[in-house]
């Protein structure tokens, strides 16, 4: 594919042109980085020198997302992103998403298609990545032909694009906000601008001729009359194995989902590790139940209305009687985790596609704030649904939890009931005051003569002041057995990998 | 029909002298539940004609069709002695009405924790003993599970029928068979010397061993005979009963007592004589339908009959007249009443295992005293479903003050700390029940020293937990119980429906809350496990979960999961180093199996890490061979820091390694739950820190650097140490005759398990086995086992020891190796072990 089209210079030039901006940042992703220069000087010989273009990569969070931070150093005026995104609405900027065009062979996906169709009895919902978004149109009417039947009454539904740039959503903009519908899912019409008509602008004017429910997930959307269910619907995602996809299994895990591999053409219908995902989350829950210190940790810094969920997260915490503490600390990996011991479950605040982590190399499990509403709220359960966006969250997690049963928890990790600690019934004493520290530290001390053990290791700490008294390591010891100061000895000298005694 | 009244026990309840608190002990299928029935019979709930074959207290559906008990079982029973009966009766006593409050419980050993919580209840048990298969493993258990509990025991030799029916034995050869019985049962209750509790022993002549027959509803004890016969001889009954007993013969022809055998054909041992003779004569006749003989033999022995019962033959003639003649329930009552302690007896030495506070408060006290206007102390031992789905009756005994309906009580769990508000509410009881045959009457209240359920307190009790009065913010909770077995079968259960998920939740956790002993858990895949102490145990509580606590929604079961551990065979190979991800700071680190014993001593609790150091030194360098100084460098315990693994400082003047200390116990705990080979929990591998190199600034040795590099070098070490799996092993005994004996081996053989110790029941033509079987092979064992038998062996299987598998898990296709990858499987882990190279860093 050629290289103008593919990175659609002349749209970005004239988007840029249109809004006369000065200052462009251009967000690449690791991979596409090699071709920035590229596309950077194909722009400047585009728009001329009235602008300033940036080139950013190596984006503090993850690289789906737009780096308002990193734009902002600049003071640019908005972002044009590249490459795979995961459409979270920024808080500040304007960005453009180039999606790039990855070769599919339509004729064979439409067979796929149609194969699928003749197989299920039931209606196909298409989702793609964004990548394949350009050949949208052209499956279509390669489907249209080979089922001899206009695409609209062949039981094929395609998704869309909802949109290519994403106007920041301002705190008037989520005032705004309708985050509502039976099932969690919200409809980000109003926040986003079609602005530009080029790729797919969709029509909305079955809401005039029947009701219908919208659905948007990942930047695609689409709607359904209502009374018909996700569960209805066979859905078929075009693109690779990537977290969009384990998105919209982990979303829609009641319903039948096939994939089909663009780049190799064929369907694939097995997807026990996706489920496995789901049911581990589970466990990962149920985990967090057994809590009594989290950390929330910062996993963006511009998607829109992550201050207000980190808000949230803190005051659900606290109404479950748990301490919580926020620590920003770029991209979570298991060294940086395990300088914090005593959290025994971290709350991972990010976009929606950033937002699984889980490797067997963290000691403590890093949960979604959906999965944190799951875990926090006393009576609450799992029925299956999953939210993995927080913007869908901030509005259903009303506190309609029944608080009535006093009855003590069940752990399923320790096997039995637990006694949980309550809430402060009066909290307005335990605020956090400078005396609070010294007396959870003097508390923590009255329980030296109890094993330290189960208060390190067990997650039993219930601050991180009592943690720290429990620790064996107090700070150095000034009663050295032999108070002469001791002959200098010279260390070693050269580079952690290999010291040069080591070569 | 039932012959008393809600008013008439409720009285009897203020008595605390006429109570006994009884629960009914034994091997399963040795007749518990049919000896029960004739008690029950006698106190009028059931008919005496269908005693022995109702099983009353098998409430179940599942206990009646398998002919099994599986939950225990309260009834309060009511008696009205005769002042004849009662006139050798030296305790206290008030009038001659009786509340007996029995508890019948299961005899399988899957089953031993329903038998754990029915004796903390209770004060006295009934031992029931098969005279033809003896005191078997389960015997031995439960007797031993009581004594533990000073539970003071009786003796019943039971299934007479079968000497006189069966195998036809004559007198002296069955004397000796019930001797052995009886002697068997003393040798077990001999080492449990308590001076308190004083002798424990049984014996027939003191009237602490009765002979019954469940089936046919009869049973007597020498005091029955002792009586009879003392008129006429004209010695009294004390002398009598000893006569009847032990080396006493009999020559009728020259009307002489002997202390040896004459040598004269007719003379007989006195117990042969006077007791078994008889008994075989009545049966006989019966039996051949000699009534015109019976009549007038049945008159000499004062047996009056009743017309209809006159025209009945054989088989229900000879049990109807048995019945007339001995009855159970009398024997029984009579031994019951005279030698198990009152709970105002018992209390006073059972105070010191009960109460975890101090011995002279006033709660110690009120219990020592049975004091029903002292403060209420508690105890509920188990939870009883209830007919409505999902609630449960509180059950257990009161030891002081009374409980009452609408009491506000203070409820201490478990995990109750005093002083502290964890685990501790505050509520009210809504109703007090008791138990009376299968219906269940409210009463006003109940007075200490009885047996109550109630309703209203099961949100707030877990398993058990002590109750008092609300206002007692002093008093100490009463021990937790211990069990004998441990819950090593597991499945993995999922919903056929995924919207049912809640469903499951609900019913795991009311399920773990019917049984004390099931666990009820959830794997790192996110599968729900139910674990439990054997196949049957885990099929029963399945079945419950379905079709009781889930309403009938569908679940799928998996196959049976073992958990294994992993070991080290030797030491490790070589120093195995690996570096922080910061590359500034190395762990050097050996891995060694350790000594045998140690692992065991750890799971026993007498090494812990709350160990004074100086005596966790002794016993090391004492029993195994350590070096004193070693013994005071060990770091920890794991995993959950007390499992049988640790971490012992090797190193000689390192700079700064208190500091990261910490780090490396909390990677050595997150590493030892989950080995190297498949994720199971490490056993009996000592880790010892050989060096360690550290940056010279805290913030480049901070935790993040040293536990993740803590784990990746115990696993290296691990590797390098030669790893093995171990595999749990039961301890099989299995009673059969010479015939099924070749047919147990093959199944033995083929089940990988084997034979260890035969011995023939002296006086039977049964055998007893005893095996070791893997428990992964146990599975289906019992049908096999049946059906290689034509059903006459029948196995009870009782997790004994862990057992190294001799293959190694590190050489593709051997059977450790496809185990180790089946368990990755399974956990949904990489099938591929994850390589050596990952976990070692070279310089």
């Amino acid at each position: 594919m050629d290289f103008e089209s593919n990175y659609e210079i002349s749209r970005t030039a004239d988007f840029i042109r249109t809004r006369n901006f000065t200052k462009v940042a251009l967000q690449f992703p690791d991979e596409l980085l090699k071709e920035s220069t590229r596309v950077a000087k194909a722009l400047r010989n585009e728009l001329g020198k009235g602008v300033r273009l940036y080139v950013m990569a190596d984006a503090a969070y993850g690289s789906c997302c737009v780096d308002e931070i990193g734009a902002s150093h600049v003071d640019a005026d908005c972002v044009v992103h590249y490459g795979h995104a995961c459409m979270s609405p920024t808080s500040t900027l304007l960005a453009l998403f180039v999606f790039g065009k990855a070769s599919i062979d339509v004729n064979a996906c439409a067979k796929s298609l149609r194969h699928c169709l003749s197989t299920a009895n039931k209606p196909i919902l298409v989702l793609y990545g964004l990548e394949y978004a350009h050949a949208l149109e052209n499956l279509k009417t390669v489907v249209a032909e080979l089922l001899q039947l206009s695409v609209s009454n062949s039981g094929v539904h395609f998704a869309e694009v909802a949109c290519s740039s994403i106007n920041p959503s301002g705190d008037k903009m989520t005032d705004k906000k309708q985050l509502y519908s039976h099932n969690g899912v919200s409809d980000n019409e109003e926040v986003h601008k079609y602005e530009d008509g080029n790729t797919s602008l969709i029509s909305v004017n079955c809401n005039t001729l029947e009701p219908c429910t919208k659905y948007s997930l990942g930047g695609l959307i689409w709607t359904m009359p209502v009374g018909h269910k996700m569960e209805d619907y066979l859905l078929l995602w075009i693109g690779s194995e990537n977290p969009a996809f384990t998105n919209v299994v982990l979303t829609f895990n009641n319903c039948e989902i096939v994939r089909y591999d663009a780049e190799e053409s064929n369907l694939l219908k097995d997807f026990a590790d996706q489920r496995r995902i789901l049911k581990r989350r589970y466990y990962l829950v149920e985990k967090a139940k057994d809590a009594n210190i989290v950390g929330i940790l910062v996993g963006t810094l511009g998607v829109a209305g992550y201050l207000r969920i980190i808000q949230q997260m803190k005051e659900l915490i606290e109404g479950a009687g748990k301490k919580s503490y926020t620590l920003v600390m770029g991209r979570p990996n298991s060294a940086k985790l395990a300088n914090f011991l005593e959290c025994d479950v971290f709350v991972y605040v990010s976009c929606a596609q950033t937002a699984l982590l889980d490797s067997k190399e963290f000691l403590a499990p890093v949960i979604t704030p959906f999965e944190a509403v799951l875990a926090f709220s006393r009576g609450s359960k799992w029925t299956g649904e999953y939210v993995i966006n927080f913007q869908d969250l901030t509005a259903s997690t009303t506190s309609d939890v029944v608080n009535d049963t006093e009855e003590a928890r069940f752990s399923f990790i320790q096997g039995g009931y637990v006694e949980d600690i309550r809430p402060l019934e009066n909290g307005g004493e335990h605020k956090e005051t400078s005396l609070a520290l010294a007396e959870a530290t003097e508390k923590a001390l009255n329980l030296q003569n109890q094993c330290t053990d189960s208060v390190l290791f067990k997650g039993k700490a219930t601050s991180g002041a009592e943690f720290f008294a429990a620790r064996s390591f107090q700070g150095l010891n000034m009663q050295y057995e032999n108070p002469l100061p001791q002959s200098y000895v010279i260390g070693r000298t050269g580079r952690a990998s290999g010291y040069e005694d080591e070569k | 029909m039932v012959k008393f009244t809600v008013e008439e026990l409720r009285r009897i309840m203020d008595m605390k002298h006429n109570i006994r608190n009884m629960s009914v002990i034994a091997h399963v299928d040795h007749g518990k539940s049919t000896l029960t029935d004739s008690l029950v019979a006698a106190a009028g709930i059931i008919a005496q004609e269908v005693a022995g074959d109702v099983r009353m207290t098998d409430t179940r559906q599942d206990e009646a069709e398998r002919g099994i008990t599986i939950k225990s079982t309260g009834i309060s029973l009511y008696y009205e002695m005769s002042d004849e009966s009662l006139k050798n009766y030296k305790g206290e006593r008030n009038g001659n009405e009786y509340l007996i409050n029995l508890i019948d419980s299961p005899g399988h050993v899957d089953f031993s924790s329903e038998v754990t919580a029915a004796l903390r209840i209770t004060d006295g048990a009934l031992v029931v003993v098969d005279c033809v298969e003896g005191v078997c493993v389960q015997t031995e258990t439960v007797l031993r599970q009581a004594l533990g509990e000073r539970i003071r025991p009786v003796l019943t030799v039971n299934k007479m029928d079968r000497c006189f029916l069966e195998l036809q034995v004559e007198g002296e050869e069955a004397y000796q068979t019930f001797l052995r019985v009886i002697e068997n049962a003393n040798v077990i209750m001999a080492t449990y010397e308590d001076p308190l509790l004083g002798d424990v022993q049984v014996y027939p002549e003191k009237g602490t061993v009765a002979f019954s027959a469940g089936l046919h509803g009869w049973a007597f004890t020498l005091t029955n005979f002792a009586k009879m016969y003392a008129t006429k001889f004209g010695v009294d009954e004390a002398k009598m009963m000893e006569r009847l007993w032990g080396e006493n013969y009999f020559d009728p022809t020259t009307k002489k007592w002997t202390s040896k055998h004459t040598g004269s054909p007719t003379c007989k041992r006195g117990f042969v004589q006077f007791c078994y003779e008889p008994i075989k004569q009545i049966i006989s006749t019966c039996m051949n339908d000699q009534k015109d003989k019976l009549w007038p033999m049945l008159q000499k022995l004062g047996v009056t009959m009743k017309s209809d019962e006159k025209e009945l033959v054989g088989k229900a003639l000879m049990k109807r007249v048995m019945q007339t003649w001995l009855p159970a329930s009398n024997a029984l009552l009579e031994m019951m009443i005279f030698h198990l302690p009152s709970p105002s007896k018992a209390q006073k030495y059972r105070v010191e295992n009960l109460y975890e506070g101090p011995l002279d408060d006033i709660y110690a006290t009120a219990i020592r005293n049975c004091d029903p206007e002292g403060p209420l102390m508690l105890y509920v031992s188990k939870m009883i479903p209830a007919s409505d789905k999902g609630r449960f009756f509180a059950f257990g005994r009161v030891f002081s003050g009374r409980v009452a309906t609408g009491m506000k009580v203070r409820i201490m769990g478990p995990n109750y700390v005093p002083g502290q508000k964890k685990d501790l509410y505050v509520k009210s009881v809504q109703r007090t029940v008791i138990w009376m045959g299968k219906k269940q009457e409210s009463v006003e209240d109940v007075p200490c020293g009885n047996t109550v359920a109630m309703v209203g307190l099961d949100q707030y009790i877990t398993k058990n937990a002590t109750l008092t009065n609300e206002k007692e913010v002093d008093a100490h909770p009463i021990r937790a119980m211990k069990f004998s077995v441990s819950p090593v079968v597991r499945v993995a259960v999922q919903c056929k429906v995924a919207s049912d998920l809640p469903k499951l939740v609900e019913g795991l956790k009311r399920l773990a809350k019917s049984d004390p002993m099931v666990v009820c858990a959830i794997e790192e895949s996110g599968e729900h496990i139910v674990a439990g102490a054997g196949e049957l145990h885990l099929e029963i509580c399945l079945k419950d979960l379905q079709e009781d606590f889930m309403g009938g929604a569908e679940i799928v079961v998996s196959d049976p999961v073992v958990s294994f551990r992993e070991t080290v065979l030797e030491k490790s190979c070589r120093t195995v180093m690996s570096k922080s991800p910061n590359k500034h700071n190395r762990l050097y680190m050996e891995a060694r199996p350790m000594e045998d014993g140690l692992a065991e001593a750890i799971d026993e609790g007498r090494i812990g890490p709350r160990d004074d150091p100086k005596v966790r030194a002794k016993i090391l360098s004492e029993e195994f061979g350590w070096d004193k100084d070693l013994a005071k460098k060990i770091w920890c315990f794991g995993p959950e820091t007390t499992g049988p693994n640790m971490v012992v400082d090797m190193c000689k003047g390192v700079q700064y390694l208190n500091e990261i200390k910490d780090s490396v116990v909390a990677g050595f705990q997150w590493a030892s739950k989950e080995g190297a080979l498949a994720e199971e929990n490490m056993r009996a591998i000592c880790f010892e820190v050989c060096d360690v190199v550290l940056h010279a600034d805290a913030i480049h040795r901070g935790g993040g650097q040293v536990i993740p590099t803590a784990r990746r070098v115990i696993y290296a070490s691990q590797l390098t140490a030669k790893p093995r799996l171990l595999e749990p092993v039961y301890l099989v005994e299995i009673q059969a005759p010479e015939q099924a004996l070749g047919g147990i081996y093959g199944v033995l053989n083929q089940k990988r398990g084997h034979v260890f110790e035969e011995l023939q029941r002296p006086g039977t033509p049964l055998y007893n086995i005893k095996a070791y079987l893997p428990v992964i092979e146990s599975f289906g064992f019992s049908s096999t086992l049946r059906a290689a038998t034509s059903g006459q062996a029948f196995p009870q299987c009782v997790f004994d020891h862990w057992d190294m598998m001799s293959s190694d898990p590190l050489e593709p296709g051997t059977q450790a190796a496809q185990l180790v990858s089946d368990i990755r499987k399974r956990k949904g882990l990489k099938e591929q072990m994850t390589p050596l190279s990952e976990y070692e860093d070279k310089l």
